[in-house]
C-alpha cells in the first residue's frame, strides 16, 4: 500500500552544546515543557497532520530515545502498516557505516522509504520546538508543483547572518541559498524542514553518495546541487512559534516562554493540536501546607512544600519546605532539599540538591549565565554552583563551583 | 517458564455497592467513579493485580457500564492487551441468559464455560469499591500455605454509621466475621454492632475448580449471594480462612466516605500508603501540565494535569482539566474532570461531577458532614 507522504526525522545529533544534559541521551530525548521530550513535538505534528509513517534516524546515545519511542503508541503511531520506526545505522553486506551526514543517513535508509513507495518525503529535525501543520506545507508544495520545498521563517535582518538563508522571488521560488553569509540577501531562514518529491530525493541521494568529495549533508550538498540543476524549489513561509533548542540558553528560554503562551511562547493548552508524550503514571501533584506556587507549571507526582516562582517542574519533583526555586527548569524525579536556593538554571533528571545548597543566580547586567546540573548528580549540602557552571559530577558538601 | 506469572486469574465485580453512592453512579458504576485526582476506582485493584503478575482478568459488568468500557478500552494502559488472558469484559448479555444478574452466583455462573477453559489454578475475586496498592501474592501464598478452601480478606474497622440503618438490604450486603484463630466461624450479614469489627473486604482467593463446582451447585439451586448462600451455610464443611489486611486502603461506603477518603490523601502518609508502592495505571488523557497563573494561590491540595489555576484553592482535590478563574475561591472541595469555577465564585465543601460549571460570583457552601453535590454537566 503506497503512502502519499512519509516523514523522516533526523534524531542522530549529539547536541554537544547541551553538554551536561546530553551526556547520556540524544538531543531529541531532552525533556521539555514539564512533561514532554523534544521529539514529542515533531511526532505529534506528524500524527496531527495525518502522517502515520515516521522513520527516526538515530545514532548518538540512542538507548533513552529508543525506549521512549517504543512501539509509538503514545503518539498513535503503532500501526500495522507504517507507524514509527527507529532506524539506527546497520551492517550491510558491503560493510557497515555510521551515518556520515544527514544525506548519508537518508541514503542508508532508501530501502525503508521504498517499502512505502511514497510520492513525497518530509524531512524533519529533532531539535526544534514547534507546532506545525505539515499537511498545509504539502498543500503548498503541490500547488507550486515543486520538486523541493523548504519551510522558512522570517528573522530580523540583523540576525540573518546566523542562519542558512533562502533567497526567493515574489512567487516564493528559491533562487539562491546562503549558509550563514556575512552579507545576507534575504531574511528567510531555513527551518531545516523539507518536502521532496521522492523520485527527486532518491536521485540526488544516490548522486551525492557517489561523490567522494561530498560531506553528505542536506544544507551543504543536496540543496546546492538542486539549485545548480535549476530544480523547481520553493520556500514555504511559516509564522508560528518556532525555536531551535540546541543551546542551554535557548532551551531555558523556550521553557520559560511556555509560561507565557499569550506572548512569546508555545501554547500547550490547545485541544485541537495536542502534544502527546509518554506518561509518567504518577498521581496528581501536591502542594502542601507550606508550599507557595507563583506563575509556574507543575505536573503529576510533584510535591511542593517550598516556594516555586516562575518555574517548570517535571514529573515527580520534590521541593522541600524552605527551599526557594525561581526561573528554573527542574526535570523529573529531582529532589530539592530544604533551604536550597535554585535560581535561573536547568536541573536535569534525578538530581539531589542538598540542604542549603545554592545553584545559579538571577541574572545581572554582566552575568546572564544559566547554570546547568546534569542528570543523576548529587549536589552536597551548602554547596555553591555559580551561574555559568555546567555540573556533571557530584559536588561535595560545602564545595563551590 | 522464565518469567513465571502468578498462578491466579482475577474476577472483578464493578457494580458492587453501586447503591451506596446513587449520585455518583447515575451515569456510571462503582468501578468508574473518579478518585484521587486522576484515577477511577477500578484502577487500584486492576493495577494491583497486574503488578502481582495476574494477567488474566475478567470484569463482570452488570449495568451502566459504558463509562467503564470507555475507561478500560482494550486494557492497554494496564498492560492487559494480551494474546493469552488479558482483559476480558463480560457484559450481561454475552452468554445465553440475558437477564441482569443479582449477586455473585449469577454473575460467575454466566462465565462457567470460560472458567473451565482457563489454565490458572487459583482465582482472586474482588469488588471495586476499595482502593488499595497490594501484592496479591501475599494473599495467594497464605491461602496455599493454610490449605484453605477459601480465603477472604478483611480489615479491622468500624462499620460506617450510614450503613448501620434500616433498609440497608436495598443497598447491598456487607459482612463481618467471627473468627476462631484465622478460620471463619460465623459470617454476620449487615451487623449493626458498633466498634471495631472483622469487616470483610470481599476479596476472595480460592481454587478455580472449587469455584466452578460451588457456583454450579449454587446456580442450579437458584441461590444468589456467594457469602450468604454459599459460604455461610458451609462454614463447618469448608475451611474458610480470613486474611487480615493491615495496609492503607480506601473503602467507599457512601457520599461522606467518598469525600473523606479523597481528603485523607492530602496527608502525605496516606498518599504514600496508596501510591508509594507499585505504580497505579489509568487511562491517559494527554493533558499538558497544570498552569498556575499570576495571582493563583494553592495550599494543601492535590491537583492533576491539565488544570489552569488563577484563583485560590485550599484543602481540595482537583481532577484533570479543572479551571479556577481569577478571584474564585475553592476550599474543602472535590472538583472532577473539566469543572469550571468562574470568576468570583466561591466553593466550600462541594463535590462537582464531570464538566460542571459554577458561574460567576455564585456561592456554593456545604458543610463538612453534608458536602453539596452537583451532577455531571450541570451549570450552577
Amino acid at each position: 500500500m503506497a503512502k502519499e507522504m512519509i516523514a523522516m526525522l533526523l534524531a542522530g545529533g549529539q547536541g554537544s552544546r547541551l553538554y551536561a544534559l546530553t551526556q547520556r541521551l540524544a538531543k531529541p530525548a531532552v525533556p521539555f515543557g514539564g512533561k514532554y521530550r523534544i521529539i514529542d513535538f515533531p511526532l505529534s505534528n506528524c500524527i496531527n497532520s495525518g502522517i502515520d509513517t515516521v522513520g527516526v534516524l538515530t545514532q548518538y546515545q540512542p538507548l533513552v530515545l529508543n525506549e521512549y519511542i517504543g512501539n509509538g503508541q503514545p503518539w498513535d503511531l503503532d500501526r500495522l502498516h507504517g507507524g514509527v520506526h527507529v532506524l539506527p545505522p546497520y551492517q550491510q553486506a558491503s560493510g557497515s557505516d555510521w551515518y556520515k551526514g544527514t544525506a548519508n543517513a537518508m541514503y542508508q535508509n532508501i530501502s525503508f522509504i521504498e517499502r512505502y513507495n511514497p510520492q513525497y518525503v518530509i524531512i524533519l529535525s529533532g531539535d526544534q520546538i514547534c507546532k506545525q501543520d505539515y499537511s498545509d506545507f504539502l498543500r503548498f508544495h503541490k500547488e507550486k508543483n515543486a520538486e523541493f520545498s523548504v519551510a522558512v521563517m522570517e528573522v530580523p535582518w540583523d540576525e540573518a547572518s546566523r542562519f542558512g538563508l533562502m533567497v526567493a522571488d515574489e512567487d516564493d521560488k528559491i533562487t539562491e541559498f546562503q549558509e550563514k553569509p556575512k552579507n545576507p540577501k534575504s531574511n528567510l531562514a531555513s527551518m531545516g524542514i523539507y518536502i521532496f518529491n521522492w523520485d527527486i530525493l532518491k536521485k540526488y541521494l544516490e548522486e551525492d553518495e557517489a561523490d567522494p568529495n561530498s560531506e553528505n549533508d542536506f544544507g551543504n550538498n543536496i540543496i546546492p546541487n538542486l539549485l545548480r540543476d535549476e530544480r523547481r524549489m520553493y520556500a514555504y513561509h511559516f509564522s508560528g512559534y518556532w525555536k531551535d533548542v540546541g543551546t542551554i540558553s535557548s532551551l531555558w528560554e523556550a521553557n520559560m516562554e511556555v509560561l507565557d503562551p499569550a506572548h512569546s511562547g508555545i501554547n500547550l493548552f490547545d485541544d485541537d493540536w495536542k502534544i502527546y508524550s509518554r506518561n509518567s503514571g504518577l498521581p496528581g501533584h501536591k502542594i502542601g501546607e507550606t508550599g507557595v506556587v507563583e506563575n509556574s507549571m507543575i505536573t503529576d507526582g510533584c510535591r511542593v512544600n517550598g516556594h516555586v516562582k516562575h518555574s517548570i517542574l517535571f514529573a515527580g519533583v520534590t521541593v522541600e519546605e524552605g527551599a526557594d526555586v525561581e526561573d528554573a527548569v527542574v526535570m523529573g524525579g529531582t529532589v530539592i532539599k530544604s533551604g536550597a536556593v535554585i535560581k535561573h538554571c536547568i536541573i536535569a533528571e534525578n538530581v539531589v540538591i542538598g540542604e542549603g545548597a545554592h545553584v545559579g543566580a538571577m541574572p545581572t547586567d554582566s552575568e546572564k549565565g544559566v547554570a546547568t546540573v546534569g542528570s543523576g548528580v548529587y549536589i552536597g549540602d551548602n554547596a555553591k554552583i555559580g551561574p555559568n557552571a555546567m555540573v556533571r559530577m557530584n559536588v561535595k558538601d560545602g564545595e563551590e563551583q | 517458564m522464565i518469567n513465571e506469572n502468578t498462578n491466579a486469574m482475577g474476577i472483578l465485580f464493578p457494580n458492587s455497592y453501586d447503591k451506596v453512592v446513587p449520585e455518583l453512579v447515575s451515569e456510571r458504576l462503582m468501578a468508574s467513579i473518579p478518585f484521587a485526582s486522576r484515577y477511577r476506582l477500578v484502577d487500584f485493584i486492576l493495577s494491583s493485580m497486574v503488578n502481582s503478575g495476574i494477567d488474566n482478568i475478567s470484569v463482570l459488568v452488570r449495568e451502566n457500564y459504558l463509562s467503564l468500557l470507555d475507561h478500560l478500552g482494550s486494557g492497554r494502559e494496564w498492560d492487559l492487551t494480551r494474546k493469552n488472558g488479558g482483559l476480558n469484559i463480560v457484559p450481561p448479555f454475552a452468554e445465553r441468559n440475558t437477564k441482569i444478574y443479582n449477586g455473585r452466583v449469577d454473575a460467575v455462573a454466566s462465565i462457567l464455560n470460560f472458567l473451565r477453559r482457563q489454565k490458572e489454578k487459583y482465582v482472586i475475586m474482588a469488588d471495586t469499591n476499595i482502593a488499595l496498592n497490594f501484592d496479591f501474592n501475599k494473599l495467594l501464598e497464605t491461602h496455599i500455605a493454610s490449605g484453605a478452601d477459601v480465603t477472604v480478606m478483611y480489615a479491622e474497622q468500624e462499620i460506617p454509621e450510614n450503613l448501620r440503618v434500616k433498609e440497608v438490604w436495598e443497598r447491598g450486603l456487607y459482612y463481618t466475621f467471627e473468627l476462631d484463630g484465622t478460620r471463619i466461624k460465623h459470617i454476620h450479614i449487615n451487623s449493626q454492632k458498633e466498634g471495631i469489627q472483622n469487616y470483610s473486604m470481599n476479596v476472595y482467593c480460592m481454587g478455580r475448580e472449587a469455584l466452578i463446582e460451588e457456583i454450579h451447585n449454587a446456580f442450579v439451586h437458584g441461590l444468589t449471594y456467594f457469602e450468604r448462600d454459599v459460604l455461610s451455610p458451609q462454614l463447618d464443611k469448608l475451611n474458610v480462612q480470613a486474611y487480615r489486611y493491615d495496609g492503607y486502603f480506601a473503602r467507599i461506603t457512601g457520599m461522606k466516605s467518598y469525600f473523606d477518603e479523597n481528603m485523607k490523601l492530602l496527608q502525605d502518609e496516606n498518599l504514600d500508603g496508596l501510591f508509594a508502592g507499585n505504580p497505579i495505571y489509568t487511562k491517559i488523557r494527554d493533558d499538558n501540565p497544570t498552569r498556575y497563573i499570576e495571582g493563583a494561590a494553592a495550599k494543601n491540595v492535590m491537583i492533576a494535569d491539565g488544570c489552569i489555576i488563577e484563583g485560590e484553592v485550599e484543602n481540595s482535590i482537583l481532577f484533570r482539566g479543572v479551571k479556577v478563574a481569577k478571584g474564585a475561591k475553592v476550599k474543602n472541595s472535590i472538583l472532577m474532570q473539566d469543572t469550571v469555577v468562574e470568576e468570583g465564585a466561591v466553593c466550600n465543601y462541594l463535590i462537582t461531577d464531570k464538566a460542571v460549571t459554577i458561574s460567576k460570583d455564585k456561592e456554593m457552601k456545604g458543610t463538612e458532614s453534608f458536602p453539596i453535590f452537583v451532577p455531571k454537566q450541570h451549570t450552577v
